[in-house]
């Protein structure tokens, strides 16, 4: 089917849960309250790397307060984020620790009747800490001597001891890199560095929990995954999985900060478990920042190519990194994760970087030192992917886990609900899916309704990340969509007497309804609704589909990015003044939605290239901005290009595997961001930078050193980190 | 702590509130009216996602002392739609998809509709001056520009909310 024939899919309707966010009335996890619920608030570490001698909590239970210490958590330990099984799953975490490894680790959870009364009875509580050598860089955590931040790990039920701080090393071999370099024509070798950026979802990690009368309970909380975090606080807590139930409620952003289950969400469940109250912790901003960030990354990286370009060999060492390492259309190449492989059967690359480059005026870009004066003007590209989702394949005796289920049930006024677990972040997934139902059906887009669920009554979803949404969730519900559709026209055959093969169902915009009709006998036919009502009240039965799925291939989904920059030589700021951004997610399922991701995508990659930077100071772990969120420089309004000058477009491509040809999108508009400015920024003035973020003072430094005559290769070298002061 | 009642409209209706002098009014709307449409975001005044009106101002209700808005007449997210007919400006985000997940979106419109009372066709340099101090990770902000900048073309009562 080509996309022109497509009803649901590829129309830009507002999104169904527009209404309710627009309003005011979405519920995302802090605005949920329940009867009798205490408030909880978290003890967090001062220290960066400290033992617990001690914890005295007598004056805070003294006023009424109940306390959740690491001698009244399970000392079983986890991994937070469970899409890996057990075989490459490192467990290192408690529900509180017993030792505090960062500024801001969770150290105990305190609950009471009112937030004042929590807040009070936490800086009651008496810690007695023995201080330990403060690990801030990777230098200092693998020298000889070192203190251990992590004794050891736990790997498939085996203790495995830690040495010099390094848990797990991989190598990942393909070919001979040897014969590779001999063959190549040109060489190249470069250290790059990436800043330590904080996810800055707009929604602070929330949880209530509500201890239930038969010994279960039912959670509330901010996830990227309700599923996993209910096998988690199930096998923490030693509870049956349909004891505990998780609540799917609208995410307010997560960008991955919400991929393992956050750190609050199992003290929150302690608390009510212990004090037998509904329990709920909202997190503060400054205690979201302590979390989660970006880790930043070291990158020596070695390529060897030919004469045209073509890369033949390639080595790399890096630190805290997942490599990613393209090998060539038609083949394979890694994705997400070392444990995964994808055949490409769509490719868009061509298509985007030609439109792109005619929307950016590629050709007229300035030739690089080219300019003086004070506002110099530069032209940057740079194309990046991301897979769709993990796929499947096995490595090193590990696997990824990765499906999806869906529930899709035909109403008895012939509307349609779609019940499935899958979170959607923001942009629109959940909306995009209906519509692969909607379109499969043959009903309007508005007829299919997305249905509040939670993990009782929904099927298992891994966690939408890998940008994999709309590719793998979409397939399961395409899946439930399909075996409905074929129990609709198996009834509608019967009733109309007619052989199943000749019906089809198309959406009548003016009925409202699907229409089930056979082409050539026009008085043959009947609404979906007709039929849904018919076998209700004729004791038939509800046409439902429950479905799951695992797609095993992960096509890339590929971004092409044309940014234009004005560089102030005076004061050393990168202004973003105009951007082609293109996309090749196959079938767009929601072109307006897309183009929202993509843009988005430029804020977020412009801030990761040019500004944002949440400093830890190196001597004491503390953060730099002590939790104030504009200190790490997100992006605002006043930052952006103008609408005017920002363009987005999409290849005309079909993936052969995906729902409708659709593939995936999310991570992949970001991912070009970092190296398209930096190309930019060398457009503009001819020097080239190696590290993130490309701050005004990196910029200055390096027009100096540029203006005294020095090499170019000096400008790369970062400034020592600066301590910061009292 | 001394307690201090407050008299306020709130959406329209008038309010008596008993409270603290250190409450917040958003922890007012939010936990004691049950309003939760305005969000918190960051508690520090950085990020704009709990913006209400007070007497027609934007105003961060993360910040603003409850006991302060004595006398005032309080709008938040809930009090703009009219009965069943939503805000042309929250008609805008819908027609320009200026919504993603969402959190930033009750501020945003809040701001905007402040700048569109003022200025009913404001050029894109004024849109950026004024929703400046907003926060939104998801957008990158050009369709909420597009939104606050096409309200003036959008009636009220092209949408009417569907009934419960």
């Amino acid at each position: 089917m080509s996309a022109t024939q497509l009803k649901s899919v590829g129309d830009s309707s507002w999104r169904k849960d527009g209404i309710s966010k627009v309003t005011g009335s979405e519920q995302y996890a802090p605005d949920i309250s329940v009867d009798r619920m205490w408030y909880g608030r978290v003890l967090r570490s001062p220290h960066a790397h400290a033992r617990i001698v001690s914890v005295d909590t007598s004056a805070a239970e003294a006023m009424g307060a109940v306390c959740l210490t690491f001698a009244d958590v399970p000392q079983t330990r986890y991994n937070e984020r469970i899409v890996s099984t057990p075989p490459c799953l490192y467990r290192d975490r408690t529900v509180v620790a017993d030792k505090a490894r960062h500024v801001g680790e969770a150290l105990v959870g305190v609950a009471a009747p009112t937030e004042e009364l929590a807040e009070k009875a936490l800086r009651s509580i008496k810690i007695e800490y023995e201080v330990l050598q403060v690990i801030t860089t990777i230098e200092q955590a693998q020298k000889d001597g070192a203190d251990p931040v992590h004794d050891t790990v736990l790997l498939n039920g085996e203790d495995k001891p830690i040495i010099n701080n390094v848990a797990v090393q991989r190598t990942i071999d393909v070919g001979d890199t040897v014969k590779g370099f001999a063959e190549s024509d040109f060489v190249i070798e470069r250290s790059f560095k990436t800043g330590r950026i904080y996810h800055a979802q707009m929604e602070p990690k929330t949880v209530i929990c509500q201890p239930e009368a038969d010994g279960g309970i039912t959670v509330w909380a901010s996830t990227q995954s309700i599923h996993n975090t209910r096998i988690l606080l199930g096998q923490i807590y030693g509870l049956p999985l349909n004891k505990v139930n998780v609540k799917k409620v609208a995410l307010g952003g997560a960008f991955g900060s919400s991929i393992q289950m956050n750190s609050v969400t199992p003290i929150g469940v302690g608390l009510a478990l212990k004090s037998g109250h509904p329990v709920k912790i909202a997190t503060t901003r400054e205690e979201d920042m302590h979390d989660h960030v970006r880790y930043p990354s070291e990158i020596k990286l070695k390529l060897g190519m030919k004469k045209d370009g073509t890369l033949i060999a390639g080595e790399m060492h890096a630190f805290e990194f997942k490599l990613k390492q393209y090998v060539g259309l038609g083949g394979t190449f890694w994705g997400q994760g070392p444990a995964s492989k994808c055949i490409i059967r769509s490719d868009g690359v061509p298509e985007l970087l030609k439109t792109g480059a005619e929307l950016i005026n590629w050709d007229k870009r300035p030739k690089p030192g080219s300019q003086t004066g004070r506002m110099r003007r530069g032209i940057g590209m740079a194309r990046g992917f991301h897979t769709s989702g993990v796929g499947h394949a096995k490595a090193s005796g590990a696997e990824m886990i990765d499906y999806s289920g869906a529930i899709v049930k035909l109403n008895e006024d012939g509307t349609v609900d779609l019940i499935q677990s899958l979170m959607d972040h923001g942009g629109g997934t959940n909306h995009a899916i209906s519509k692969i139902v909607a379109e499969e059906l043959g009903v309007p887009n508005h007829m299919v309704g997305i249905s509040p669920c939670d993990t009782r009554t929904s099927l298992y979803d891994v966690t939408t990340h890998a940008t994999r949404g709309i590719y793998a969730g979409g397939a399961a519900a395409l899946k439930a969509a399909k075996a409905v559709k074929e129990q609709i026209i198996d009834w509608a055959a019967r009733v109309l007497d007619v052989l199943p093969e000749s019906l089809v169902i198309e959406p009548d915009q003016e009925l409202g309804q699907g229409v089930i009709y056979c082409p050539n006998l026009a008085e043959r036919r009947m609404t979906v609704g007709d039929l849904a009502r018919y076998l209700h009240l004729n004791s038939l039965g509800t046409i439902s589909s429950s479905q799951s799925m695992r797609q095993v291939n992960c096509p890339p989904a590929y971004v092409s990015y044309y940014v234009d920059v004005e560089v102030d030589t005076d004061t050393g700021q990168i202004h973003s003044r105009r951007a082609a951004l293109g996309s090749d997610c196959g079938t767009v399922v929601n072109p307006a939605l897309a183009s929202g991701q993509l843009i988005g995508g430029l804020s977020k990659g412009q801030g990761y290239a040019l500004t944002e930077d949440n400093q830890w100071d190196p001597v004491t772990g503390e953060l730099a901005s002590k939790g104030f969120w504009v200190d790490g420089k997100t992006p605002s309004i006043s930052e952006s290009p103008l609408v005017a000058d920002i363009e987005t477009h999409f290849a005309h491509t079909y993936e052969p595997t995906g729902p409708f040809g659709a593939k995936g999108l999310g991570e992949a508009a970001k991912n070009p961001a970092a190296a398209a400015f930096a190309n930019a920024v060398y457009s503009a003035l001819g020097i080239r930078f190696y590290e993130l973020p490309i701050t005004p003072e990196k910029v200055l430094a390096a027009l100096a050193e540029q203006a005294a005559g020095k090499t170019a290769r000096a400008a790369r070298q970062a400034p020592a980190p600066v301590p910061v002061a009292e | 702590m001394k307690k201090h009642t407050v008299r306020f409209s709130l959406n329209g209706t008038p309010r008596e509130i008993t409270v603290n002098a250190n409450e917040l009014l958003l922890n007012v709307t939010r936990e004691q009216e049950k309003l939760t449409g305005t969000k918190y975001g960051c508690g520090i005044g950085e990020c704009g996602a709990c913006t209400v009106h007070v007497d027609g101002r934007p105003t961060l209700s993360c910040l603003q002392l409850a006991v302060a808005v004595d006398g005032a007449e309080v709008v938040t997210i809930e009090g703009l739609a009219k009965g069943r007919e939503l805000d042309p400006l929250q008609k805008s985000f819908l027609d320009n998809n200026a919504v993603q997940c969402g959190y930033c979106t009750p501020g945003m419109i809040m701001i905007g509709r402040n700048l569109l009372d003022e200025n009913p066709n404001p050029t894109e340099e004024e849109v950026r001056t004024h929703m400046r101090g907003q926060l939104c990770r998801c957008t990158g902000y050009a369709s909420i520009t597009k939104a606050v900048m096409g309200a003036g073309k959008c009636a009220t009562g092209d949408f009417k909310i569907p009934a419960e």
